[in-house]
């Protein structure tokens, strides 16, 4: 099973090779990150195969438990592992001055979005956690226009605040239990961390992890950024990235926090991200900001659905989240040749028929219309919601179909301007084929997935079910703990 | 007055500081200084999570075992912490000085004013007059244009 540490060294050591590969044979220098990509996306999805049900951990060093660095991979971390690394290539930085510089940094992403995945103590998620952070930087400044250093710098502050609030956090866990193995927390949270401090740690790591997830009150960089960086990135960081961000806060209030308040906290700061970003996606005027402010509002309904309590609750937020892990960076991938103004669009439909096409499908997926992915995504966190007691979640239920209402009506608007007849001279331009194969590719994806829909959502519902068990977690991780 | 008191007091007080100076500062380099008391006062409180009065590091000299240790998992956490801390910090001001070059000013409402027109510039639309503009700024922006 050390395959496992693989997943997160091999793209490492690449990143930091690569310099030097390049300066040997330019075309190695080229294809040797998508290839390490590939390997490691491959062996992550032949662990995912011989692991089944059980689940692993590593110490690394052959350190016992409390003492060593724990890699944990259930079917939920290698799952998200393997999507940090597919997705990585898939999204592969082109074009640029330094392509080999954005090389590096894009293996480095791979490799610490699959350690974030994978980590089982606190600490190694929070330096995780800061070299996506620190690589993302260089990926969004890679432009190097004004607007994207001014965006990078922008963000960095935003983020720093967040790293620094999660550290706190860490410091407050630390203080109350003397351990940040996560396996060890789970067993002594009850007795101390079910108290007010456990609760504000609790909180200072929701806002520290929620910068890279979108969260309502650290999300002003999100339309900056997308507006300035790189399509692919912003594809990479909406797609992925604020996936990665948002596992952690599923594991630590699976594992850590139990407390109702923590949930209470998640479901209010997610409903107020579904108002305002799909009210600022209504109102936006070009393309790729109206994407950046609808992915604020679809990560608001991940957080509501997580707020569910129990297996329900991660049911219904990852077939939420793996939805937009395939249509947010497809639909980033049409943004590129469409980065001008809403108005400017008119009659692209004709200069490139299929990127119109898959466009419309997939906003009719992320609207939810019957029979496609999106809907039945939707639909699960309507009636996982709806079993609740509380009325704050029915004012979740009523937020996301008032939020599918305004969706509708700002995609199709864009749709209907896709077969407007054109105005003048045509301003929309044609798609390169690159974008064009990838983004076909998650779409036939997704449309294929309607078609496995029984099999896929027992698939998720195992891995749901995996992942709330706290009792297997620690049972995995230290065997010698009597259940 | 106990020293874990008056340590406590200042790693929440630098916390406070530095978050206020990011929230409040209107000046780049200002707001990155922000994010390095921010991050000294987490670092501290990080270490103070076992710290103990009187304690001694935990190492055993010619067998006599010190009759209070101090936990060395914190420290070697706030070590790798600093590290971070630093390259961000270098980073950041690295590219605070990207943005001054291009855009000739660190005042953060100027540089966001600034951004907000690229972005719009960018995509061919033009920007919403709002009343909190500061006119000034937008004159200035009219007789480089």
């Amino acid at each position: 099973m050390n395959k496992l540490v693989l997943l997160v060294a091999l793209p490492l050591i690449t990143a930091f090779l690569l310099p030097v590969i390049n300066r040997v044979s330019a075309f190695a220098g080229r294809w040797s990150g998508p290839l390490i990509l590939l390997i490691s996306s491959v062996l992550g999805i032949s662990l995912w195969s011989q692991l089944g049900d059980s689940a692993v951990a590593v110490q690394l060093g052959g350190f016992r438990p409390p003492l060593g660095i724990t890699l944990y991979a259930d079917q939920m971390a290698i799952l998200f592992a393997v999507a940090a690394s597919l997705g990585t290539l898939l999204l592969w930085p082109n074009g640029g001055e330094d392509p080999v510089r954005q090389s590096t940094l894009a293996l480095i992403l791979a490799a610490s979005g699959s350690g974030l995945a994978l980590s089982g103590d606190l600490f190694n998620i929070y330096v995780f956690y800061e070299l996506v952070a620190v690589v993302s930087y260089g990926l969004i400044a890679a432009k190097a226009t004004s607007g994207s250093y001014a965006a990078t710098v922008r963000y960095l502050v935003v983020s720093s605040f967040g790293a620094a609030m999660a550290l706190t956090g860490i410091a407050l866990v630390y203080q109350a239990t003397g351990t940040l193995n996560l396996a060890q927390l789970a067993q002594l949270a009850p007795t101390h961390l079910n108290t007010v401090q456990g609760l504000a740690a609790f909180v200072l790591m929701l806002i520290g992890f929620g910068v890279k997830a979108e969260l309502f009150p650290v999300n002003t960089w999100v339309p900056e950024v997308y507006a300035t960086a790189p399509a692919r990135i912003s594809g990479l960081l909406a797609g992925v990235v604020s996936k990665l961000a948002l596992l952690i806060i599923v594991r630590l209030l699976v594992l850590v926090f139990h407390q109702p308040e923590a949930l209470t906290v998640m479901l209010v700061l997610g409903i107020i991200g579904v108002v305002s970003g799909e009210l600022a996606a209504w109102r936006a005027r070009d393309f790729k900001r109206m994407l950046a402010f609808s992915s604020i509002g679809q990560l608001g309904i991940m957080f509501i659905a997580f707020a569910i309590p129990g297996k329900a609750g991660i049911f219904a937020g990852l077939a939420v989240a793996l939805h937009h892990l395939v249509v947010k960076p497809a639909l980033f991938l049409l943004a590129e040749r469409w980065s001008g103004s809403l108005s400017s669009l008119a009659g692209a439909a004709k200069a490139s028929p299929l990127a119109a096409a898959l466009f419309i499908l997939l906003a009719l997926s992320l609207i939810g219309v019957p029979p496609l992915p999106g809907f039945w995504a939707k639909l699960l966190v309507l009636l996982e919601l709806s079993q609740q007691a509380q009325p704050l979640y029915y004012l979740g239920a009523f937020v996301i179909l008032a939020a599918a209402a305004l969706e509708a009506n700002y995609l199709f608007r864009v749709a209907s301007r896709f077969y407007h007849p054109e105005i003048g001279q045509p301003t929309a331009a044609t798609h390169r084929m690159p974008e064009l194969a990838r983004a076909s590719l998650l779409t036939v994806g997704l449309a294929a997935s309607v078609f496995a829909l029984t099999p896929l959502a027992e698939q998720i519902e195992g891995i749901a079910a995996q992942a709330a068990d706290a009792a297997h977690y620690i049972q995995t991780v230290n065997p010698e703990t009597q259940p | 007055m106990d020293t874990g008191l008056i340590l406590y007091t200042a790693a929440f007080g630098l916390i406070l500081i530095g978050s206020a100076g990011i929230v409040l500062s209107t000046h780049l380099v200002r707001t990155i200084f922000g994010i390095a008391l921010l991050e000294a006062g987490a670092n501290l409180l990080l270490l103070l999570a076992t710290y103990r009065d009187g304690s001694s590091a935990p190492i055993i000299v010619d067998g006599r075992v010190p009759a209070a240790m101090a936990d060395p998992v914190p420290q070697a956490l706030v070590l790798t912490a600093i590290v971070i801390g630093v390259g961000i910090l270098a980073l950041a001001l690295s590219l605070a000085l990207r943005v001054q070059r291009a855009y000739g000013t660190l005042d953060l409402r100027e540089v966001r004013q600034r951004l907000e027109q690229d972005i719009a510039d960018d995509a061919g639309i033009d920007l919403p007059s709002s009343s909190d503009a500061p006119q000034a700024l937008l004159t200035r922006k009219g007789s480089q244009a």
